[in-house]
């Protein structure tokens, strides 16, 4: 048995110089720091990424894109299929939680300074797959096609509408049409299953590949250390890292067996919207500022001001590794741990004053 | 890879065996609580796919002329009838009066009740009996060979 | 002073009666006519009108001072001979439309005949097109009217009948407006308990007029008229509930109130469903009459066909003959006859069978009710289980839709097992009551096993989480390990 592996370890060896790779990740450690817990949250995005992906197969296999059979198709799930109901819950719940976890690891990155140079192009896929990120969720939502999911894209799709000049075009491009409709729908199924996690996937190979070509960032305080403590990434952070996975699965399995992933109505475009439509929650943010924004503010249109400050701070947000050159140099930067904190703060209380009301 | 014997050496063998035998117990045991759902969630349902606003009935050879059968269209009974001249119709087939389920009476070219012999003419009229309300009416849609009927919108 | 009044006579005679009555003068043409004898002055004379001063010219126009005949009725006098189809009806509407001067001639008449008429079945053109079907001589003739209180009149109660016969009797004249119409109708009235007395001279019975109305006569199918099927039920009520109306006759008046509790009541008058039957359904209509006590099966059976079927081939039939019992009214009582329960069926106090059902007496029947009573209770008990199992497994977010269609059958059993006990026959009516029984079973154990997968969801949850959690500590303690042994490098 054992030999007949190394054989086959060997053939492949041979063939793809398969030790080379063995003998860098061999060598690769791990900086051990007071920061090191936030390490694993990309670990923990990726195996919620690949959760998304296992489950999204198998959703694959009975869902129906059209507006007819869309909602039937998952109550078909949910009810007649073994275990349906758990892949769609699970489905559905790690798509939060791994919004959530990619929200810890751009933050822990964030305060860490981990984007600073030579990491800029790591940082930026990763804010260019949070923004997929949000689009998956976006996408996804509608796909049950229920009461809640139409109203919420309708509104989504129309706060993209008062963009100047590109705002309708792109509205129209989103929804198929003027309004939602099953042609709306047939189009996010398309972006969610087949656009979305091809441009993701590509991004994610080139996060990854920086990460293990550059290693781990360590904290700009930890250069100072005469001491630096290591781990071997294989096995020890890898099996860490495993552990840590583990446990995400059973808070996922906890979740999708208690709280299972509701269906809701199914969705009547005549039908009146719903008290208390709200978007999902990692939306809910802009969606409360952009409520609490004047309508005009001189002469401007208060929600497309809105709009453009995020577009705005997102932009500044991405491209904090080249104006901060402050941490570049391995200097202490306060402004960029104020601006971080603000935008915790900021968001977390504005989520949840769109969560209570 | 992790293999048993590569990894680092244990102080003790009588604890080692037992860690491992937990470690490597645990992911076949995982590997089975992953894919056993999995497995069984490929598995087609015995029951063919609900769908609320049309179903398939089924062949047109497989309905005779001059009769009735009762097709399930999600939670609802539907009747299909195929007239003496061949017509398809398809009408709900729960009676107006008490809900209960009508059939078609060969005998009398009637939609008939059981319970309390209500009649409905093949156009689903309530004709006789205490039927207050005509039953509603279905569309008939025949593909090729395959009949399907669908909620009239 | 007489050569003026001479004039204003002239002025307005042709055309008002403004000062006829007050004026009385010499009436030329009752005079002649009177003289000629003709049948028309002869009947006159009987005439309300004659009696109130009206003159032949206010009908017919001219002159009625005039003495020649040719100055008398000359058309340049206003003389319009005898007045043809709708000129009829204007003529009579000139004043009995008018409230003044209806009020002049101390009339309580009401003034909206003329309107009615013309909005109901009877206002519409006549084969010719240019007329109404009926004009006002139609039913009050023309020289001879009297109040319709006068025994004379033809619209008196007691010669409507004929009255209105005299059309709707007549095939070959009804094929003309509405073939599908009967002519039965008189015919019928006659063989009814109205019918008879009215034959006999009792004016209070209802006649044509009575259900129908008079000048507004709709149609059956109009939902104004008073024979409407909704509106059955108040028309026979206006005499059938009036007691004081009703005294001399001896009969209960409570009819109507029972009838409106009744199930038959609240389809028709709450839920307005109009196939449900209204007095006439039973009754019958022009040929009223309550039902025979054999006859009563028949009656229910037309719409409860299947029950009195069962009746008429079950041991009861003979049992109530003998007794003179009235069938179907025996247990489910005559105008108020109320959703039946199954508490009608068993041999408790307030079971109907009870009545005539003891351990004593006719103790056969005794048993079979006793029995048929638990088999409807456990079907009726099993289904409400089944029920409360179903909801169960819905609330417990378990799709059971299968098991739910199958409940459906298993309220059919219920119904039919309702009607079943009309065969009053143990073994018909277990047989209706087992498939429903068979049903049931297979929904309990459908809904129990969606239960059951509830709770395997609970322990499949609890197995993986052991086994994550197994798997996650013993790596834990992996790593520990590891660890200990220093940050030694692993060779593969």
């Amino acid at each position: 048995m054992k030999t007949l592996l190394r054989k086959m370890y060997k053939w492949i060896d041979s063939r793809v110089e398969l030790d080379d790779l063995v003998k860098f990740m061999g060598k690769k450690y791990v900086p051990i720091n007071r920061h090191s817990i936030w390490y694993y949250f990309g670990g923990v995005s990726l195996f919620l990424f690949i959760i998304q992906v296992i489950t999204g197969i198998l959703l694959l296999m009975y869902y129906k894109g059209s507006e007819d059979l869309a909602f039937e198709s998952i109550q078909f799930i949910m009810s007649k299929v073994q275990f349906g109901w758990l892949i769609r819950s699970i489905h559905s719940w790690a798509a939060n939680l791994f919004i959530l976890a990619i929200f810890v690891h751009m933050f822990s990155v964030f305060f860490t300074k981990a984007y600073r140079s030579p990491r800029e192009i790591t940082w930026l896929t990763g804010m260019v797959m949070l923004l997929l990120a949000f689009g998956f969720g976006f996408s996804g939502y509608l796909l049950p096609w229920n009461e809640l999911a139409f109203f919420a894209t309708r509104v989504g799709t129309d706060i993209v509408g008062i963009l100047p000049v590109i705002g309708e075009p792109i509205l129209v491009f989103l929804r198929a049409g003027e309004d939602v409709t099953g042609g709306t729908l047939s189009r996010f199924f398309g972006i969610h299953v087949a656009v979305l996690p091809g441009i993701f996937t590509v991004l994610l190979t080139i996060h990854l590949l920086l990460v293990q070509r550059q290693g781990m960032s360590e904290p700009i305080d930890a250069h100072h250390d005469t001491e630096r403590k290591t781990m071997p990434f294989f096995p020890n952070f890898l099996l860490r890292d495993l552990l840590f996975w583990l446990i995400v699965l059973n808070i996922l399995a906890i979740l999708a067996v208690f709280f299972p992933w509701e269906l809701g109505k199914k969705a009547d475009a005549f039908a009146s919207a719903p008290a208390g439509i709200k978007p999902e929650w990692y939306f809910l943010f802009m969606y409360q500022t952009l409520r609490y924004l004047p309508a005009h503010i001189l002469f401007v249109d208060g929600e497309l001001l809105g709009v453009l400050l995020f577009g705005a701070a997102g932009v500044l947000w991405a491209l904090v590794p080249f104006w901060d050159k402050k941490s570049s140099r391995g200097e202490q930067n306060r402004f960029v741990n104020y601006l971080g904190l603000f935008a915790v703060i900021f968001i977390i209380v504005l989520t949840i004053i769109g969560w209570l009301i | 890879m992790i293999t048993p014997e590569n990894t680092a050496q244990a102080p003790e063998p009588g604890k080692r065996d037992f860690l491992k035998l937990f470690l490597g117990g645990g992911i076949v045991a995982w590997l089975i609580a992953v894919c056993y759902p999995i497995l069984a969630y490929l598995k087609p349902p015995v029951q063919s796919e609900v769908e609320v606003h049309s179903v398939k009935a089924g062949k047109l050879s497989a309905f005779e002329k001059d009769s009735g059968t009762i097709v399930r269209f999600g939670n609802k009974p539907v009747i299909l009838i195929r007239t003496a001249n061949g017509n398809l119709r398809a009408f709900s087939a729960t009676c107006t009066h008490l809900a209960c389920t009508v059939q078609y009476r060969k005998d009398f070219g009637v939609i008939w009740c059981a319970c309390h012999n209500g009649k409905y003419d093949l156009n689903g009229r309530n004709i006789s009996g205490p039927p207050p309300r005509p039953l509603d009416e279905y569309r008939v849609v025949v593909q090729g060979e395959e009949v399907f009927i669908s909620q009239k919108s | 002073m007489k050569y003026l009044i001479y004039i204003l006579g002239f002025f307005v005679g042709s055309n008002g009666l403004v000062f006829g009555q007050a004026q009385k003068p010499v009436d030329q043409c009752v005079s002649c006519h009177n003289d000629l004898g003709t049948a028309e002055a002869e009947l006159f004379k009987h005439d309300i009108h004659f009696a109130k001063g009206i003159s032949c010219a206010d009908c017919h126009g001219g002159d009625r001072r005039a003495t020649e005949m040719e100055q008398a009725m000359d058309k340049k006098a206003g003389y319009i001979g005898v007045p043809k189809g709708d000129q009829i009806s204007a003529v009579c509407a000139s004043c009995h439309s008018d409230p003044e001067k209806m009020k002049r001639y101390h009339s309580s008449l009401p003034t909206n005949q003329f309107e009615n008429l013309k909005a109901s079945v009877h206002g519409k053109l006549d084969l010719s097109g240019n007329n109404r079907i009926v004009q006002c001589t139609t039913c009050h003739h023309a020289h001879g009217i009297v109040s319709v209180k006068n025994p004379a009149s033809p619209v008196y109660p007691l010669n409507t009948p004929a009255t209105c016969g005299k059309c709707h009797a007549n095939p070959t004249y009804m094929r003309t407006y509405n073939p599908s119409l009967p002519v039965d109708q008189l015919e019928k009235y006659r063989t009814s308990i109205h019918g008879i007395r009215n034959k006999k001279g009792d004016p209070k019975t209802a006649e044509c007029a009575s259900c129908h109305g008079s000048h507004d006569i709709k149609s059956v199918h109009d939902a104004k008229s008073s024979v409407y099927a909704l509106n059955i039920p108040a028309t026979c009520a206006a005499c059938h509930s009036n007691a004081a109306y009703m005294k001399p006759y001896g009969i209960p008046t409570d009819q109507f109130e029972k009838y409106s509790r009744s199930v038959h009541g609240v389809a028709l008058l709450k839920k307005h469903d109009v196939s449900a039957p209204a007095c006439n359904d039973c009754h019958g209509n022009h040929g009223a009459a309550p039902p025979g006590v054999e006859s009563i099966s028949k009656v229910c059976g037309t719409c409860h066909a299947l029950n009195a079927d069962l009746f008429s081939s079950s041991p009861h039939k003979k049992a109530f003959d003998e007794r003179h019992l009235p069938e179907c009214e025996t247990c489910h009582s005559n105008h108020e006859i109320l959703p039946p329960t199954e508490k009608m069926i068993g041999t408790s106090a307030d079971a109907v069978c009870s009545r005539c059902h003891s351990e004593k007496e006719n103790e056969k029947g005794y048993v079979a009710a006793q029995q048929m009573r638990s088999l409807i209770d456990s079907l009726i008990n099993e289904e409400a289980k089944a029920q409360m199992l179903v909801s169960e497994a819905e609330q417990r977010g378990m799709e059971i839709s299968d098991a739910k269609f199958k409940l459906r059958d298993a309220h059919q059993a219920m119904l039919q097992s309702r009607t079943a006990i009309h065969s009053f026959n143990e073994e018909k009516f277990a047989e209706t009551v087992k498939p429903g029984l068979a049903t049931i079973a297979v929904v309990k154990s459908e809904a129990k096993g969606a239960v059951e997968e509830y709770y395997f969801r609970r322990t499949g949850l609890g197995i993986a989480t052991l086994i994550i959690t197994i798997l996650a500590v013993s790596l834990f303690l992996y790593i520990r390990r590891i660890e200990k042994n220093g940050q030694r490098r692993i060779k593969l």
